[in-house]
This record gives structure tokens, sequence and C-alpha cells, in this order.
């Protein structure tokens, strides 16, 4: 493919069409109708039936979450608009492109519904203290900093390997909490839309860690050895970021603790993603076992009708019935 | 009795935990269960011990302690908690002979799910929310007192059914009784709009004031003009049904009962009303917010006729109802499409519409696919099971009631010129395994429909003239079941199986035998019928031909066996025959008598699977707003029998659709009955499912609900709900 930009537009010279009947490669096409199928908008979840227990949390707690938020969404906005787009630069086959289109895509609706939860719970003052808030911590702004670095790097492997830390790894200290909540009972609704943005950020990291496993097999052994140990020194310096992220954050309601074995879980499902071995043994036996099950995407979830729609409802294949089946 | 507070489960298991699980509160403990152990096994002696550690360090610590039963009865009722009125009606000796009765049995909740449900939403609680003033046994023996209405001997029977699991009132039942401060006893109203702005604005009404006291509401929207229809003769005036369902919608979210939950509610449509797909765009994924509905539920009402011209692969018309009722002087609902449709068609002062009737099924599937709804009800099949006069256009909010209905006509103030009759229903169910296991079968079956017998006639709904009217008149109930699934597996029977149908088929046979038995003796003592009784199949002797006509029983010899060893009786040609002959002369008590609910909260606390469905899981994941997430093992389920307990996306639509049609030929109501898939299906198999469940004499469909596996490489590691 044609990656070299020229003055025209890149669309105009292009001579090859898009074929989805001609694939390079199967997984495009099964991530593609995955994540067309998940497709949803924040719209679909009753935020609403959420206010009552928001207004039950402490103010402590309740700057806790909008904080949180924020900072989910500023990955958000950076995954969307850089993060997924240089994906596309460096996308082997056509059909990769137009995934990498659809996360774009996605990660932009994972931001706006933040948002979303913000004008359905929260003043207006107190969401603009958080926003100032986000763009004040250290800790935050240094793993974006940290992120960006590396994609703004020259280096197409080191870039997913970026990408798949923040899709895998980075997301998670901050959706322990609406977890917590929902396994106590609390903004229950919003869990739903988190679990909504967990099940496409799975598949992200999941796919991007494909990719980089398919790329780095094609280099030699140096290179390959200079990549790992390169991923490990990133990972180890996000990670003693996010300890230091999180004490901020969770010190004073005591969940630290909680927090970093949940990290620890989730650094090694990176690592998992990108094809290398586990950072933290047994992590994942320390995960509250509450949070851990409530990560499934809950297509088993049963509720009722008070609760809202749930996260389990996709977008489905429609087939025309013919005579056959109407032969009664 | 009362200082028997500390609740410990029978199998203390705490020395088989890791240490590390010792330290858990109970929600993780019972989170465990939905995670397999390091050798691959289920971890159920995490959620007994998440149960043990809910009572002591939850329950116990925040109950109220009484040093006797009159101090505790008095100060509950000093204070305002209890109705005097419902303890005034018997002698303190036999209510302390009552409650010591109960506590004798040794109650104890099977999962920890069971028992936080039941002190999260049913016990009472102090004021201030704080602090539980009773526990299963005071709450079951209030139940009790108040149904029994100052007859000690119903009292204590259903007492007894209720402390044993064999009988359980549904919610509003359950939860109210004795309760000084509390909602109705009843659960669910249907409600019909008229074509006119009084009786849409009676219907914002009456929702408001129905979910205000803990309801679901359903209503009928068929009868609307469609948007564009002429008002006062101008055209394109009306604005249709979307803007009534955005009423509704805000009406029922604004309701709540005390904040104990929010209101909910559904809206009908005649699958051949002009906005029928407006309708069904309400819920796509994409859109507009404007006409975007997010909790109503929907239901279409689908006439034979469609499916005959989906067959022939026509279009189908779709008619004015403004027109329809100018020309039939009745309103769209009350009128068979199926019979008028030649007539209408060929009509041309009714204005029309065509689309394709093999797409509108298409499209059907598709939303169900996005968002589960609609419902589905066959209207043509539930109006010729009908055994009552008059004609059944609705269904409710989980499509299991089935009773006619009659229009209201309204004065310019919301007052009423003529009162029609709408349709409320209370609902309890019997537990299969446990009645089974009945000492007197048919005992229990009557004392379960004199319980509900009793909460409609101490239910007065002022609020809604027409439903209270129409429940003086009908009494009716619904005696729904529960643990069908339960009791195959715990028997060594797989749903849907040859056994399987033909257990289901004896057991509601037998259970209608005797409702009826019971109905027809509240008759003879009350010495009246219900209102509209000589109209009925009933009373002309036509209903009971199926049953006197022809002898049923057991086909298989494994289900004889299970009746024979129970020493329950099974009916003969006979019975039915004095039935018939004591019925057509005296009688049935109530209008209607059996419909299957979905039974949610109530089957956790019962420790059964739901309704007679088959589980969704092994180990269930539950989510409620007051509860968050919370996981529920099958009832009887353990490391030796998981065979039993395939899930319903394993079993699949025909065996569940074949379950329900054995039982659904015995019940006068409907049954909810929810279509299970895997994402690999498509719309095409959600609609031969539902062609499927319409030939079988399915009446109605609750939800479609779809699985999607994980995709692989994407799982929570030793996930129990996440393994197909």
């Amino acid at each position: 493919m044609d990656m070299t930009a020229t003055a025209t537009p890149r669309h105009l010279t292009r001579v090859n069409a898009i074929n989805w009947n001609r694939l390079q490669d199967e997984k495009d096409l099964e991530v593609w109708n995955r994540l067309t199928a998940n497709f949803w908008l924040p719209e679909k979840v009753p935020l609403s039936n959420d206010v009552s227990a928001w207004n039950t949390l402490t103010e402590q707690e309740q700057t806790l979450t909008i904080r949180v938020f924020t900072g989910l969404t500023l990955l958000d906005t950076i995954q969307g608009t850089i993060g997924a787009p240089v994906l596309i630069e460096d996308a082997v086959t056509p059909h990769e492109e137009a995934v990498f289109t659809n996360i774009s895509f996605m990660e932009s609706v994972h931001a706006r519904s933040y948002s979303s939860i913000f004008s359905t719970l929260c003043a207006t003052r107190d969401v603009d203290d958080a926003y100032r808030w986000s763009e004040e911590n250290t800790h935050l702004q240094h793993k974006a900093e940290l992120i960006l670095n590396r994609y703004r790097m020259d280096d197409p492997l080191m870039r997913k390997v970026a990408s798949v830390f923040l899709e895998s790894f980075l997301f998670y200290s901050g959706f322990y909490l609406p977890m917590y909540w929902a396994s106590r009972g609390k903004l229950t609704n919003t869990a739903d839309l988190i679990r909504l943005i967990i099940r496409d950020e799975a598949v992200h990291g999941y796919y991007i860690g494909y990719k980089f496993q398919q790329a780095l097999a094609k280099e030699s052994a140096e290179r390959q050895q200079e990549i790992k140990d390169a991923t490990f020194d990133l990972l180890l310096e996000l990670y003693d970021n996010e300890v230091q992220y999180t004490e901020s954050l969770y010190d004073d309601v005591g969940l630290t603790e909680e927090v970093k074995a949940f990290l620890h879980y989730n650094a090694n499902k990176a690592l998992m993603n990108l094809g290398y071995e586990s950072l933290f043994p047994g992590a994942a036996e320390s995960v509250n076992p509450a949070i851990l099950a409530a990560l499934s995407p809950g297509a088993e979830e049963n509720h009722d009708f008070f609760s809202g729609s749930g996260s389990s409802y996709v977008i489905g294949r429609s087939e025309r019935t013919e005579d056959e089946d109407w032969a009664f | 009795m009362l200082d028997d507070t500390v609740e410990t489960t029978e199998n203390t298991s705490s020395v088989e935990l890791s240490r590390a699980t010792q330290t858990l509160d109970y929600h993780a403990l019972n989170a465990m269960l939905n995670l397999y152990d390091n050798e691959g096994r289920l971890q159920l002696q995490a959620d007994r011990e998440a149960s043990r550690q809910y009572f002591l360090q939850h329950v116990n610590q925040n109950t109220v302690f009484f040093h006797s039963l009159a101090e505790k009865l008095e100060y509950l009722v000093a204070e305002d908690y209890y109705e005097k009125e419902v303890l005034d009606q018997y002698d303190f000796a036999f209510i302390k002979s009552l409650f010591e009765r109960a506590y004798a049995v040794k109650f104890r909740f099977q999962s920890f799910l069971g028992a936080f449900k039941y002190y999260t939403s049913y016990t009472l609680k102090t004021f201030d929310g704080r602090r539980y003033l009773e526990r299963f046994e005071d709450r079951v023996c209030m139940v009790a007192l108040t149904l029994a209405q100052g007859d000690e001997t119903v009292a204590r029977q259903l007492m007894d059914e209720i402390i044993h699991g064999r009988f359980q009132p549904a919610t509003p039942t359950f939860l109210n009784c004795g309760k000084k401060q509390r909602g109705e006893l009843v659960s669910c109203f249907l409600l019909r709009i008229e074509d006119n702005m009084e009786s849409i604005g009676r219907s914002i009404n009456s929702a408001l004031q129905l979910s205000k006291r803990g309801g679901g509401v359903a209503f009928l929207l068929s009868n609307i003009r469609e948007a564009g229809a002429p008002i006062k003769h101008i055209e394109n005036q009306s604005s249709g049904i979307i803007p009534i369902m955005k009423m509704l919608e805000d009406a029922f979210s604004y309701a709540n009962q005390l904040g104990a939950r929010q209101g909910a509610g559904a809206v009908y449509l005649n699958a051949h009303h002009p906005d029928i797909l407006r309708f069904l765009d309400t819920k796509r994924e994409n859109a507009d917010e404007k006409i975007r509905i997010k909790t109503l539920s929907l239901g279409v009402v689908i006439p034979d006729i469609t499916f005959e011209l989906a067959r022939r692969n026509e279009p189908m018309y779709l008619f004015s109802p403004y027109d329809v009722e100018k020309v039939y002087g009745k309103p769209f609902g009350d009128i068979s499409v199926t019979e008028k449709y030649a007539e209408m068609v060929d009509d041309a002062r009714i204005r029309k519409t065509k689309i394709n009737a093999r797409e509108l099924f298409q499209t059907l599937a598709e939303v169900q696919f996005e968002s589960g709804y609609p419902y589905v009800m066959f209207e043509d099949t539930v109006n010729r099971a009908n055994p009552i006069a008059g004609r059944i256009n609705m269904s409710n909010l989980c499509s299991e009631i089935l009773q006619v209905n009659t229009p209201s006509d309204y004065d310019a103030d919301l007052g009423y010129e003529r009162i029609g009759e709408d349709i409320s229903c209370n609902l309890g169910s019997l537990n299969i395994a446990r009645t089974m296991d009945s000492s007197d079968f048919g005992a229990t079956v009557e004392t379960a429909i004199r319980g509900l017998t009793a909460v409609s006639e101490m239910s007065d709904i002022r609020s809604v003239p027409s439903i209270a009217e129409a429940n003086k008149h009908s009494h009716a109930i619904g005696l729904g079941q529960m643990n069908l699934h339960g009791y195959l597996a715990r028997e060594h029977m797989h749903y849907g199986s040859e056994e399987g149908l033909d257990f289901t088929n004896l057991y509601f046979y037998t259970v209608t035998y005797h409702a009826l038995r019971a109905s027809n003796q509240l008759a003879i003592e009350r010495g009246v019928a219900f209102a509209g009784f000589a109209d009925s199949d009933y009373a002309s002797g036509v209903y009971f031909d199926k049953y006197t006509e022809q002898a049923w029983g057991p086909r298989t010899a494994r289900v004889r066996e299970l009746f024979d060893k129970a020493g329950i009786h099974i009916p003969s040609q006979n019975d039915w025959r004095e039935l018939k002959a004591s019925v057509m002369a005296h009688g049935l008590f109530n209008r209607n008598l059996q419909a299957v609910p979905p039974t949610g909260s109530i089957s956790y606390i019962n420790h059964s699977t739901s309704s007679i469905h088959p589980v969704v899981s092994k180990i269930e994941i539950r989510k409620e707003g007051k509860l968050g997430r919370v996981y529920y093992p099958a009832p009887y389920l353990n490391d030796d029998n998981q065979e039993y307990y395939q899930d319903a996306y394993e079993i699949g639509p025909e065996k569940i659709i074949d379950t329900y049609a054995e039982a659904t030929r015995h019940v006068d109501q409907g049954l909810s009955l929810t279509l299970f898939f895997r994402d690999t299906a498509t719309t095409r198999d959600i609609n031969r499912a539902q062609i499927y469940a319409w030939r079988q004499g399915i009446k109605t469909l609750y939800y479609v609900r779809l699985r999607q596996a994980a995709l692989e490489g994407t799982e929570v590691e030793g996930c129990v709900s996440c393994t197909l």
C-alpha cells in the first residue's frame, strides 16, 4: 500500500478501492463485525435513573467520581483524536484502516459519554472544577505526556504498545470506581454505560495487540528484544506514575490498595494482549471478586424493567424470511 | 422465639475457604460465584458463606430487639408501623401461636441474593431506613393475617404455604400486607385509551396515580388516530401516538412508590395501525432524541391475517383508526382485523396505507435485536382461547394478563359519563417443586386461590374508577408458577425433553382442575359468581369439553412415577364432569384464575428458577437499581448435576415454546415467554421462532434476549458466565 503523502489528496491518487471480499487478514473482518454490532450511543442508557443514587454519595465521593471521569475523558480524547488516527497511518491492510476509523469514532463516543453522565448527574460548577483539576493534576498530565510521546515517535511498534497500554491498562484505574459503586447498588446505570465502554476497549486492546504481534514477528531478533525492553520500561514508568495517580485519587476514601491490585491484573492483561508474559504473579486472585465479576459485559445479566436496558444488546444481522419459513 | 436472631447456615463451611476469602465482605464472597476456583469448580460454598456473613456482619447487628412478641406488636402498632385493624381481627393467643408455628419451621435463606433481596426490599424497616423490624417469619405471618381477614384456619393455612415456600404472593402483596405506610396490594393494571383528549388526559393521570401506588401500567394505543389524521375534519392535524408515549414515559419516571421503585409502563399497538413503523422506530439505537423511548415497554398486537399476508408475501394494509371508528361505530381496538380485513380494504371511506408484511416482521426482529422489545400478542389465538364474553385487545407489562375490557366516556372536566371496565390483576406463584412435595396438592392450590381472592376483595383503586369497578365485579386473579426448571433438574429430567413436556402438561392440567374447583367453592360459599358468568363458556359448559371428552394422563413412565410417588391424584374425566355440573350450577367466583408471570424478585427469595423458563445461566447475574450486581446460583445446583442446567441459550427457542405450549392450553390468561438467542442468530431466526410460537398456539411473547459470546482473547479469566 502506498503510504507516501503527496500534495494531492490521497483518496484521489488511490487506485485500489477497499474490497471487503478480498481479505488479507480475516481478523480485520471479524473485528469489524464485532465492533459494528457493538455500536451504541450514550443516549440509550437511562442515566437519569441514577440521580437519586448520586445524591446519596458524600461530597467527597462525588468529587472523586467526577475527577475519575474527567481523567477518563482526557484519555479517550487522546485516543479518539490522536491515538487511533496514528494507527490508521500505520495500517498494513485497507481493512485495518477501516477498523481504526471505527475505533477512532467510538473513542470519541466514549469521551462524549462522560459529558452525558456529567450533564445528567452533576452541577456545572463542580464539573468545571474537575476539568480544571484534570489539567492541573501532574500525574494525569504526565501519563498523557508519556503516551503522546510514543504516538509522536516514528515507530509503529511503540505506537501500538502505547495504545494497548492505554486501552487495556490505564483506563482501568478509572473504571474501578463505577464498578465499585455498582457492586454496592449505586450508579448502576452509569455502570452499564461504563461496561459498554469496557466492552469496546477490550476489543480495541485485543486487536491492536494482535496487530502488534503480527508486525513484531517480521522483525529481527535484536529488534524484537529492543522493543520488548522498551515495552517493559514504558510499562514500569507508567505503573509508577499510575500508582501515584491512584493514591492522589483514592487515598481519601481508603480504596487505594484494592485499586492497585486491579492495576496489576490489568497490566498483565495488557502484556498478554501484546504477547508478553505477566509481570504481576497472582494478580487475578487479589482483585476484589465483586469488581472482577462486574467486568463481564453482562450478556447473562438479568434485569427488571425498572432498571434500564442493561449493557447486553447488540445491533443484529438482518436476513429476509423466505417462503419456506412461512410454509404453514 | 424472637431472641432466635443469629442465623447460621447449616453447612458452616468457612474452613473450606482459603484464608484470603475470610477477610472478604459478603458482596465479594457472593461475587466469587461468578468465578471458578483453581480446579475449575463452582464456588457454591462462597455464596453460603456470603449469606452467613450477611447475617453476622449486617442483619443481626441492625435488627431491633424486643423481649416478647406482645411488646413488639404493641410497639409496632403504637408507632404506626403495623395496621392495628389487621391484628384486631384475632385473639392475641392465636397470633402468638401462629408466630410460634412459623418460627418452629426454622426457615433459612438458601442463597445470598434471597436474603439480601428480602432485607433490602421487603422487610419492615424503621422510618429512617437504618434498622430492621421484621424477620422473614414476621413478614409471612403478617401477610397471612392480613389476607385471612380474621379467619384463623385460613391464616394458618396461608402461613404454612408461604413459610414452606409452596406459595409466594407477588411483590406488592408480600411487601405491603400489614404495614401502616404502604402501597397497594395489586401489581398490575391495564387501561384503554380512547381517541379523544379527555381519555388521553385521564390516562396520564392514571399513570401517575397507579405508579405512585406501586403498579406497572399498560396502555392500549390502538384506538388513537394516526399522525396526520384530521381533527375536527381539518386534515393533517393529529400528531399520532408518539407524543402520547413521550408523556406517559415522563409520567412514569416522575412517580415512584415512596422512592421504592420507579413507575414502569407498557404500551400496546395493533400491527395494522398506521403508526406501527414509527412506533417500532422509537426503540432504534439511532433514534432521534425527540422520538426515542427509553424506559417505556412496547408491545405489538398481531392478528392471524398478518401472518396469512406474510405467508402469501402480500402487502398489508394499515387502517386509520379515526375512519374505522366512524364506519363501525366502535374503536379500532375492538374490531377483529382478521375478520374485517377484506371489508376494510374495499371500503373507500377508510384511509389506508400499505407496507410489506414480511418486512414488518423483519423490522420487528431488528428492533428486538437492538432493544429486546416489542412484546408480541397473538390477538386471534388469545380471543379464541378466551372463555369470557368480550374482546381482548392488549396485554400488560409482563405480557401474562389477558382480560376483556370496555371503554369509558368522560366529561369535559374528566369525570366519568360512563365507567367502562379496565383491568387489574393480582398475582402470586406456586413453587412447582415444593408444591409437588406438598402433602395435599389440592389444598395448596386452594389456599393460594383464597389468598389471591382476598387481595382482590381488599383492593379498591379509587383513583381509577374503571379499575375499581371491574375488580368489584370480576375478582380476577392470576395464579402463576415458578421453579419448573429447578424441579426438572432436581428430578434429573432435561428441560424440553419428552418427560419435561409431559410433566408440564400434567402439572398444569392438575393445577387447573383445583383452581377451578376452589373458585367454584368460593362461589358456593359467597353465593355469587363473577359478573358476566352467565355469558361465559363456563356457564354453557363448552369450556369443559376438552377435559370431559378426552382423557388426560401421563405419557411417560417417569412422570407417572413422579405423580404416584407424590401421592397426587390425577383428575379423571368423571372428576371433570362433576366439577362441570357444579360450576354450571353455582358459577365461579373469579372471572380469571391463572396467569404465569416472569417472577423476578420473589423467585430469589423463594429459591426458585424464574417462571417456567429455563435458567439464563447456572450462575445468574442479577442487576436491579437497588441492589447493583448480585449473583444467584440455580436452585439445587451442585458439581454433579450440572448437565441438567443447560441454559436458555443452549436450549434454544423451540423447546421453550414447546414447554409453554403444554402449559398454555390449560391457562385461561397468558404466560410470559422470553425467547433467547445467541448472537449468531439473524432476524430470520427470530421471525422463524415467532412463526413457530404462533403455530404452536402460544398467546404472547415477552422479551427477546441475546447473548454475545466474548471475543476470543477478551474474556475475563475464569468467569463462569463468560464461558459458553
